[in-house]
């Protein structure tokens, strides 16, 4: 019984919130609003996957925000001031987060920095380094120069189209690219955590690293890896921010990683896990994406909802760690 | 004699699992009672019930013929009932100076003053550590200790409470024999106090050196009570069991071809080089005492570390890994001791621990194959007779002994070229370990089976060879036929060494 | 093309800072403006990251160097305690005037009134030091607010049902929620179906995120009031995933050269917005000090007037960034403001 509401507790409240907007705000059920849902946290998600992946190996990273607006803006500069098209600008941004990735895991893994520290050092470094091309300008096209003369470039269309195209799905004009990169990333990850033994790996190096090394599995390149992905994730997330915005804003990302993490950390709760996991993650940003659609639709001022997503953190904090402890005695 | 500390009808239960059952159990003053029991007959749950971290069901308890129901361990500590704990790191505080530690209890207790004053501290402290002849740095930290200097802190300040009743849960676990005698001594002396004191060991030698009287617990339940001079160990143990256990007699093999070789390996600074060759089929235990280089040769075989010199050849060619991982592909797999902290990993049940360092071979494409590794867990459960319900089980579900025969099932998978096991019989039951050991000796053909024992008699039960190591060398073989037990029992000493020198 | 840029960007003004604003000559000028290169001032600032303050220092520097007085710059970067230091800084440091822009008025007015007690001439941008001697330069959030409203009602008539992007206890955001009230009392055909904002960062992303949900429930909104260019953004995005482009307006306070973009963009919703040029505001600023200086007196408050800019307008006159904006509608280049005969006009 007490298993039964540990598993399947948290999806009940979710089945439930549904139910409850669906009679109380209309239009709330219907096939624009559940993408929409997914659109709305897509961005969200896909950092808060990438973090988990961090969390698997038991590490943490809290510049998953900052590389996501250093993207955003390294794909505005990319295409307006270096004149490039949309393929360079992405892989400008891949290559952004991978290398922010790399680097946080070698301070970590190598100059054995703690995770939180190291993270926070580079969340900061971030916030500056993206400002400095620009002289602490927002990048649009036809932006004025420091130098006084006008960038020449534009936002390619084809860059522009990830955050503004939409696949028919069922419906014409349904599905938007970034929901589709959501769910494509979110069954990859999953896929990779569960299935193969690279995950597997992963989560052994998160439970008990001694016993991962004395298994023969190499710890630090797993460490490193965790967050390589949480970075390109994060730089994913940048890449899909920008498209939909249309030019790089200077912005500290701090919202994104709060929302995130908080959708990892409310993932431990799903199916009583009580671990990170994909899986969980993504019902968990589902979970605030309903809760805040729902609110906003029912007119709910924005401070309502910081107080909502708080309390369901809290909320899905206790079933972790109190109730699924006392199940294991 | 009047028992200080009694216990009748005492019972306790977790959800559905009845642990204790109709326990009854009297304490005397100047008396050790030794409490015998297979891991999982309850006898943690016992201590912790006295020691007032659980409550218990039904039943009474009496200290000095006063109701005692403590609500909590500070109670129990008040009551005059003071527990060493198993685990050791339970007992200090690592953040802490030694002087600090000893007095923690005065510390945090009612009346405590609000200032802390260093000076009255170190005072009061000295006035503890002189009282168990503690020769330990009071400025020290307690993570610069050895694990057997932080276990006498943790005791010194138990007896600090000048407590009516001591409980001792496996205190001499990971104590050398010269500091174990130190822990006898002071029990001598508790004893003459009039102190009453509850041991809880597996060790037959502790056994024969401290108790006077035995009590075996089976199954939730007192299976039998010995207290007449001379104490009958073997019935004891019986008891315990619940089946007659004989010494097992190894029936000693020879090794048929060599498998490995070390020439001139040299562990540390100061050591003597030493030589070895272990065959195929042969089981050879390495013994010595605590901190002798034991760990350190397994982790050297293993690949852990670098020999300061010397080389190693397995098969024939030359063998110098670098990584754990290039010495599981060359077949040399190693049950690293401590499971707890180095062998299992707490988020995975029993398969995925079983296939964890061979996951790669039970991978196609990177996918991991469930189906394949589950066969294989559950052959493993089968062949090492693990208690379970099914090989989706968690670890922490299962029993000490079940645990460590896990750690062993991982490894014996998959042929090795080298097994080594370093302290398998750590924290398991009498019957576990020779499940194992039987198992082991089952299939050593083959491979060369290497055990790192620092307990003789183990070495004895298991090994077709016994190699003894002191100060980081190898120096002395036996092999467990006859063998000449004085000789031996001075090499683990040192002597040998010194008469070289 | 490029070439064209370059001549549209030469007359706009921020690069008039460089290029085409030659000092006045010095024999017109009453003192101690003969004699400029004696003259020091200071600009103290509280904010200086983003496009608005980028530009308001621009105007800053333009209008300086249009007078040829020496200009220093501190930046407190948001330390409130700091900006106080560094009034005292300028005043160690001999300066004959200070222009303090944004702060806190408990933490600048008494270093304000050190400054005054110096004999120094100050003048406050959007912070209220609370000193009658100290003229309070401004931007009219009402008069914002009134602008982009008087539109919407010219567009769409008197009775249409809105949606309100407003984020309480930012006080400009405030002041433009006065007139808004104001408005919705004047003319009560204006019914507010749905109100939302928030200031999660990038705003623009969260504010997009919340709109969705709005016009989802209330798709015959026809007027969306987006009083500040970030919650615009935000609300246009929403509005073109919707699908609603053409069945809601969006009207807004506030410019910059990404906004001119999307209200551009073909079928944008986006039809107008009410801004005040932060480069005019600067130049402002400096000459109401330049005036204090001559002694002559610019007011206790000098308010610089907003400009009304519609996607008709941009699209007409093919306007496609701030440089141009300031070419083309010249009332959004210069706001004759504190404006004495002998004040040099740095955009001419």
């Amino acid at each position: 019984m007490a298993d039964t509401a540990i598993r399947f507790g948290f999806l009940a409240l979710l089945a439930g919130l549904i139910a409850f907007f669906s009679v109380s705000a209309p239009g709330f059920l219907s096939p624009q609003s559940a993408v929409f849902i997914f659109q709305s946290v897509a961005i969200t998600g896909i950092l808060a996957l990438g973090v988990t992946a961090t969390l698997v190996v038991g590490g943490f990273d809290l510049s998953i925000g900052s590389v996501a607006t250093s993207s955003m803006m390294a794909a505005a500069y990319a295409m307006v001031v270096l004149e490039q098209n949309a393929l360079v600008a992405v892989l400008f941004c891949l290559a952004i987060g991978a290398l922010v990735g790399l680097v946080n895991g070698i301070i970590i893994v190598y100059m054995r920095v703690p995770d939180l520290l190291a993270t926070l050092g580079m969340m900061f470094l971030l916030v500056g380094l993206q400002r400095i091309p620009t002289e602490g300008r927002s990048i649009a096209a036809g932006m004025t120069m420091p130098d006084g003369s006008t960038a020449a470039g534009t936002f390619s269309p084809a860059f522009l189209a990830l955050g503004r195209h939409r696949f028919d799905f069922f419906l014409p004009n349904l599905l938007p690219v970034s929901v589709v990169v959501l769910l494509v990333l979110a069954l990859l990850i999953w896929f990779f955590l569960e299935y193969t033994r690279f995950g597997r790996m992963m989560y052994a190096v998160g439970s008990n690293e001694r016993a991962a090394e004395l298994a023969g599995a190499p710890v630090k390149a797993y460490k490193i890896w965790a967050y390589v992905i949480s970075g390109i994730f994060a730089s994913i997330g940048g890449i899909l921010l920008a498209a939909r915005l249309g030019r790089g804003d200077i912005a500290s990302g701090n919202n994104l990683l709060l929302d995130a993490v908080a959708a990892a950390l409310i993932g431990f709760a799903v199916l009583g896990a009580a671990k990170p996991n994909a899986f969980g993650t993504a019902i968990g940003a589902l979970f605030v994406g309903v809760l805040l659609q729902g609110l906003t639709m029912m007119n709910a001022p924005y401070y309502t909802q910081d107080f909502v997503k708080g309390a369901v953190l809290v909320v899905a904090l206790v079933f972790t760690f109190a109730l699924s402890n006392r199940s294991r005695r | 004699m009047e028992a200080t500390f009694r216990i009748t009808g005492l019972r306790k239960a977790f959800g559905p699992i009845r642990v204790l059952n109709d326990v009854a159990l009297d304490l005397c003053s100047g008396e050790v009672t030794v409490l015998m029991g297979a891991n999982g007959a309850g006898k943690s749950t016992l201590v912790k019930i006295m020691s007032g971290v659980h409550r218990l069901d039904a039943g009474e308890m009496t200290l000095g013929g006063v109701r005692y129901h403590p609500a909590s361990p500070a109670e129990a500590i008040r009551a005059g009932v003071v527990t060493v704990h198993q685990n050791i790191n339970d007992g200090v505080v690592a953040a802490l100076d030694v002087a600090a530690n000893l007095t923690l209890d005065r510390l945090s207790g009612k009346g405590a003053p609000l200032f802390y004053n260093p000076r009255r501290v170190r005072r009061e402290a000295k006035a503890v550590a002189a009282r168990l002849d503690l020769d330990i740095d009071l400025g020290a930290s307690i993570a610069d200790l050895s694990l057997a200097d932080r276990q006498m802190v943790a005791i010194a300040r138990a007896m600090a409470h000048e407590p009516k009743v001591m409980i001792l849960d496996e205190p001499t676990s990971s104590l050398s024999s010269a500091e174990a005698n130190r822990l006898f001594a002071v029990i001598d002396r508790l004893r003459q106090h009039g102190v009453a004191i509850l041991y809880i060991t597996h060790r037959m030698s502790d056994i024969r050196r401290v108790a006077d009287r035995i009590v075996s617990l089976r199954d939730g339940s007192i299976s039998g009570v010995f207290e007449t001079k001379p104490l009958d160990y073997e019935g004891a143990v019986n008891a315990m069991l619940g089946r007659a256990m004989h010494l097992v007699a190894v029936d000693v093999k020879e090794a048929t071809h060599p498998v490995f070789e070390a020439n001139d390996l040299r562990l540390s600074d100061q050591s003597r080089p030493f030589s070895m060759v272990l065959g195929a089929g042969e089981v050879v235990a390495v013994t010595g005492l605590v901190g002798v280089g034991k760990t350190l040769l397994a982790e050297t075989l293993f690949g852990l570390r670098r020999p300061l010199a010397g080389t190693m050849r397995l098969r024939g060619e030359a063998y110098a890994p670098t990584s754990t991982a290039e010495a599981i592909e060359k077949g040399v797999f190693l049950v690293a001791k401590d499971r707890a902290e180095s062998g299992i990993v707490g988020d995975f049940n029993i398969y995925k621990n079983i296939s964890l360092p061979f996951l790669e071979r039970f991978s196609r494409l990177g996918v991991s194959r469930r189906g394949a590794e589950r066969a294989v867990a559950r052959e493993q459960i089968d062949r090492l007779s693990i208690v379970c319900r099914s090989e989706r089980d968690d670890m922490s579900t299962l029993s000490g002994g079940n645990q460590q025969k896990v750690m062993v099932a991982r490894w014996m998978a998959q042929p090795a070229s080298l097994f080594i096991l370093d302290e398998p019989f750590q924290g398991v039951d009498i019957a576990a370990r020779r499940d194992i050991a039987s198992k082991l000796r089952a299939s050593a053909a083959g491979r060369t089976t290497l055990l790192f024992l620092t307990e003789l008699d183990e070495a004895l039960e298991t090994a077709d060879r016994i190699l003894v190591m002191s100060e980081h060398t190898i120096v002395g073989e036996h092999r467990n036929e006859g063998l000449d037990m004085d000789r031996l029992l001075a090499q683990v000493a040192g002597e040998p060494m010194r008469g070289a020198a | 093309m490029s070439i064209t840029r370059r001549t549209f960007s030469r007359l706009g003004l921020a690069a008039a800072a460089g290029l085409f604003a030659a000092p006045a000559l010095a024999q017109d000028m009453p003192a101690p403006f003969d004699n400029p290169g004696e003259v020091k001032i200071a600009l103290v600032r509280y904010l200086s990251t983003g496009d608005f303050f980028q530009a308001y220092l621009s105007g800053v520097e333009a209008q300086a160097k249009a007078l040829g007085v020496d200009l220093r710059v501190l930046d407190s970067r948001q330390d409130a305690a700091l900006q106080a230091d560094m009034v005292d800084q300028a005043i160690a440091l001999g300066v004959d005037g200070i222009i303090i822009q944004h702060g806190l008025t408990e933490s600048m007015k008494e270093a304000a009134q050190r400054a005054v007690d110096a004999g120094i001439k100050v003048v406050a941008f959007d912070v209220n030091v609370e000193n009658p001697a100290i003229p309070q330069i401004e931007q009219s959030d009402r008069d914002l607010a009134r602008l982009a409203l008087e539109q919407a009602v010219a567009d769409n008539g008197e009775a249409w049902k809105a949606g309100y992007v407003y984020v309480a206890g930012i006080a400009p955001l405030d002041r433009r929620d006065e007139t808004w009230r104001e408005f919705k009392a004047k003319y009560p055909g204006i019914n507010e179906v749905a109100m939302f904002g928030t200031l999660d960062n990038p705003i623009a992303n969260s504010v997009a995120n919340q709109a969705r949900s709005v016009v989802t429930a209330n798709p015959d909104i026809q007027v969306m009031f987006a009083p500040y260019d970030e919650f615009a953004k935000g609300v246009k995005i929403a509005v073109d995933e919707a699908g609603l482009s053409d069945s809601i307006k969006i009207y807004s306070a506030d410019i910059s050269t990404a906004d001119i973009a999307a209200m551009r963009e073909p079928g944008s919703a986006w039809v107008a917005t009410a801004a005040t040029n932060p480069a005019v505001v600067g130049q402002v600023s400096v000459r109401a000090l330049a005036m204090l200086l001559a002694g002559e007196e610019p007011g206790a408050s000098v308010i610089v007037p907003p400009t009304l800019i519609t996607q008709a307008d941009l699209n007409g006159q093919d306007i496609k960034n701030m440089e141009e904006l300031s070419a083309k509608l010249p009332q959004f280049a210069h706001a004759d403001v504190a404006m004495p005969a002998w004040m040099p006009n740095p955009n001419e």
